[in-house]
């Protein structure tokens, strides 16, 4: 038995070498940096120090992290209002599947800057959306669509909403399809059939699609940049701006492991409502 | 006789340009233990499928207690299925599994806890309602998968290969078991199978069935005895097959050739002289011997080999014209045979079945 476990680790020693340089060896420096004294332009002294810790649940930084995360958590539900249906009928859709599939990840091969770039041609108040609205006369003034949350959120549901359809269609997909004969068998009709079996079943794929999409739409910084111009932030852009505008380290070191923190604690609460192989659906 | 329960009136279902079950009609009686039998891709699990109401009929009707019901959604009729894999929600517990119909149908809460404990009873798993499906032995879920359905007091109980996943004695102890309680709930049960065992053990009435259509219809000793097709004689059990021409009739008896010897037939089927007919002899009434039999059947084979199976000894031999027969003996009464000796089979002329071509 000893000498398998060996055997296992002398196989993993690549992942693990790999693992340890490049994750947890900067990690430890982040958390090591976000302990030390800020110097004058961003020199790290090496004295023990919470400095940063104090700044980083300070009222302001506080409001941007809570802001994040609230953010984050409205365009995680419209993702997983929207994917839902979506990913339904994706599933159901017997030869076209592969096709919607693939333009489902389409949006993949272009950068995210980039798109959301066109969004902001569609978007802006001399954009197509706003002026067609003016010429007909629906509304008098352009609507504030960029520079506000409701923006943001949009900008995040579109970025992430692939995130969110994935692992959902994944695990409709892999659904029993007897199961829904036996409920209906049982003479529960289509709505209720879908409440009692399909949801319930498919439960794990909602909870890795929310993980997924909640986890890079709360770190997220080029939203807030590029549809606010940097009026609203997020803590992605307040960590961006401790390194490489302020250029305070330690509070950059110090909102980045809380955010990870933050991540961490939901991947518990995903591990801790899920077998060992609904947790597949999140690779 | 009972009611008509079930009753397909030239129902038809094609898939992908095949008929999968063509043209069928057939009546089950309220109360019968009814069993569609065949081999795989015969149309049984199609039929069955289109009661329950999971496939609609390309044409034809289907009545379901007088009621015409092939174009109503499965969770508007009165029936409930036992499915192959069991399906049982994994989701949720036993009691909740089988208070699933239940609950649906609005029954009030007592009413519901009254009517699952009775019929985990039924199944003698009354002590598993907390237990999750997946701590359930198959056989144990099997056994919910019947409480589940029968809980709804259906008026057609369906069941599709229900007993296949189990292993052989569990099985065996299962007919039984399924058969006691149809009797007891007098529920119709139609019942799908490919194996004729299991049919010829529980059911009323077997329905054979072959490339969609029905080939026979009959309580399972008129299977087994007289079956009507080659098909069936073939299928049921296992037989032995001889092709001839019918050289002469004289009064009940009719004569046979077969390969270059005379043999006497049962003058059934309304045969004719000078048709092609098969005649099906089963292995366990024919006999075997070293010494020519004094009897108008009396062919004469080489000896092949002997199997020992249990409870019979199956002996092979080769015919004149190549072909092989299997006969049944009882172990300890075989003669020592050796290979290419010759050995002679006997049979009692209404052992044979006439089976037209």
């Amino acid at each position: 038995m000893r000498k398998n476990f060996e055997k296992a680790y002398l196989l993993l020693s690549p992942s693990l070498f790999w693992l340890t340089l490049f994750l947890v060896i900067p990690v430890l420096f982040i958390a090591v940096i976000s302990f030390t004294t800020n110097g004058d332009f961003g020199a790290i002294i090496y004295e023990f120090s919470t400095d940063a810790y104090s700044a980083a649940f300070s009222s302001l930084y506080a409001k941007v992290i809570w802001q994040s995360i609230w953010w984050a958590l409205i365009a995680t539900i419209v993702c997983l209002v929207v994917a839902y249906p979506f990913a339904y009928f994706i599933a159901n859709s017997g030869k076209w599947k592969n096709l919607l599939l693939l333009l489902v990840m389409v949006p993949f091969w272009t950068n995210l800057l980039i798109r959301l770039y066109a969004w902001i041609i569609l978007m802006n108040n001399q954009g197509v959306i706003n002026n067609v609205l003016m010429d007909w006369g629906f509304i008098k003034e352009p609507l504030a669509l960029m520079y506000s949350p409701g923006g943001v959120i949009l900008g995040l549901v579109y970025g992430f909403l692939p995130f969110m359809i994935l692992p959902i269609y994944s695990s409709i997909e892999q659904l029993d399809k007897t199961y829904l004969e036996a409920s209906e068998d049982l003479g529960a009709g289509p709505v209720r059939t879908f409440l009692h079996v399909t949801l319930p079943l498919t439960f794990p794929g909602i909870l890795a699609g929310f993980i997924i999409t909640f986890v890079p739409a709360i770190s997220v910084f080029v939203v807030t940049d590029l549809f606010t111009g940097g009026k609203l932030l997020m803590v992605g852009n307040v960590i961006r701006d401790a390194f490489l505008v302020e250029m305070n380290w330690q509070l950059g070191a110090a909102l980045s492991l809380l955010l990870m923190i933050l991540v961490l604690l939901s991947l518990m609460i995903f591990m801790r409502f899920t077998s060992r192989k609904d947790r597949k659906l999140l690779v | 006789m009972g009611v008509q329960m079930v009753q397909l009136e030239h129902v038809t279902k094609e898939f992908d340009d095949t008929n999968v079950v063509d043209d069928l009609n057939l009546d089950i009686k309220a109360g019968e233990f009814l069993t569609l039998l065949g081999p795989s891709g015969c149309g049984k699990t199609t039929t069955l499928r289109m009661i329950a109401g999971f496939e609609k009929p390309t044409s034809g009707k289907i009545l379901l207690n007088g009621q015409q019901v092939d174009e109503m959604e499965p969770y508007k009729r009165e029936v409930n299925t036992v499915f192959q894999s069991y399906s049982l929600f994994p989701h949720m517990n036993v009691f909740d599994n089988v208070a699933f119909g239940l609950k649906m149908k609005k029954v009030g809460k007592e009413e519901i806890k009254e009517r699952v404990t009775k019929a985990l009873k039924l199944v003698q798993l009354e002590e598993y309602g907390n237990r999750k499906p997946k701590q359930l032995s198959g056989g144990q879920q099997q056994r919910i998968a019947i409480a589940r359905a029968i809980v709804n007091n259906p008026k057609v109980l369906l069941l599709d290969e229900p007993l296949g996943a189990l292993d052989l004695k569990l099985r065996k102890q299962m007919q039984l078991e399924l058969k006691h309680l149809q009797q007891t709930l007098n529920i119709t049960f139609i019942y799908v199978t490919h194996d004729q065992e299991e049919a010829l053990t529980m059911s009323d009435r077997i329905v054979v069935m072959n490339k969609g259509k029905i080939e026979q219809i009959g309580l399972p000793v008129d299977i087994y005895e007289r079956p009507q097709t080659r098909f069936v004689a073939d299928f049921i059990g296992q037989t032995n097959i001889l092709e001839g021409s019918v050289t002469e009739i004289e009064g009940d008896m009719a004569r046979m050739e077969f390969s270059g010897q005379t043999i006497d037939i049962p003058k059934t089927n309304e045969v004719t002289q000078g048709e092609e007919v098969y005649i099906s002899v089963r292995p366990e009434k024919m006999k075997v011997s070293s010494t020519p039999f004094d009897s108008s059947i009396n062919l004469k084979a080489t000896f092949k080999e002997k199997i020992y199976v249990g409870s019979v000894t199956k002996i092979v031999v080769t015919m004149s014209n190549g072909k092989e027969l299997t006969i049944n003996e009882f172990p300890d009464k075989i003669e020592d045979f050796t290979e290419t000796s010759d050995i002679y089979v006997n049979w009692s002329p209404n052992n044979s079945v006439v089976l037209k071509k």
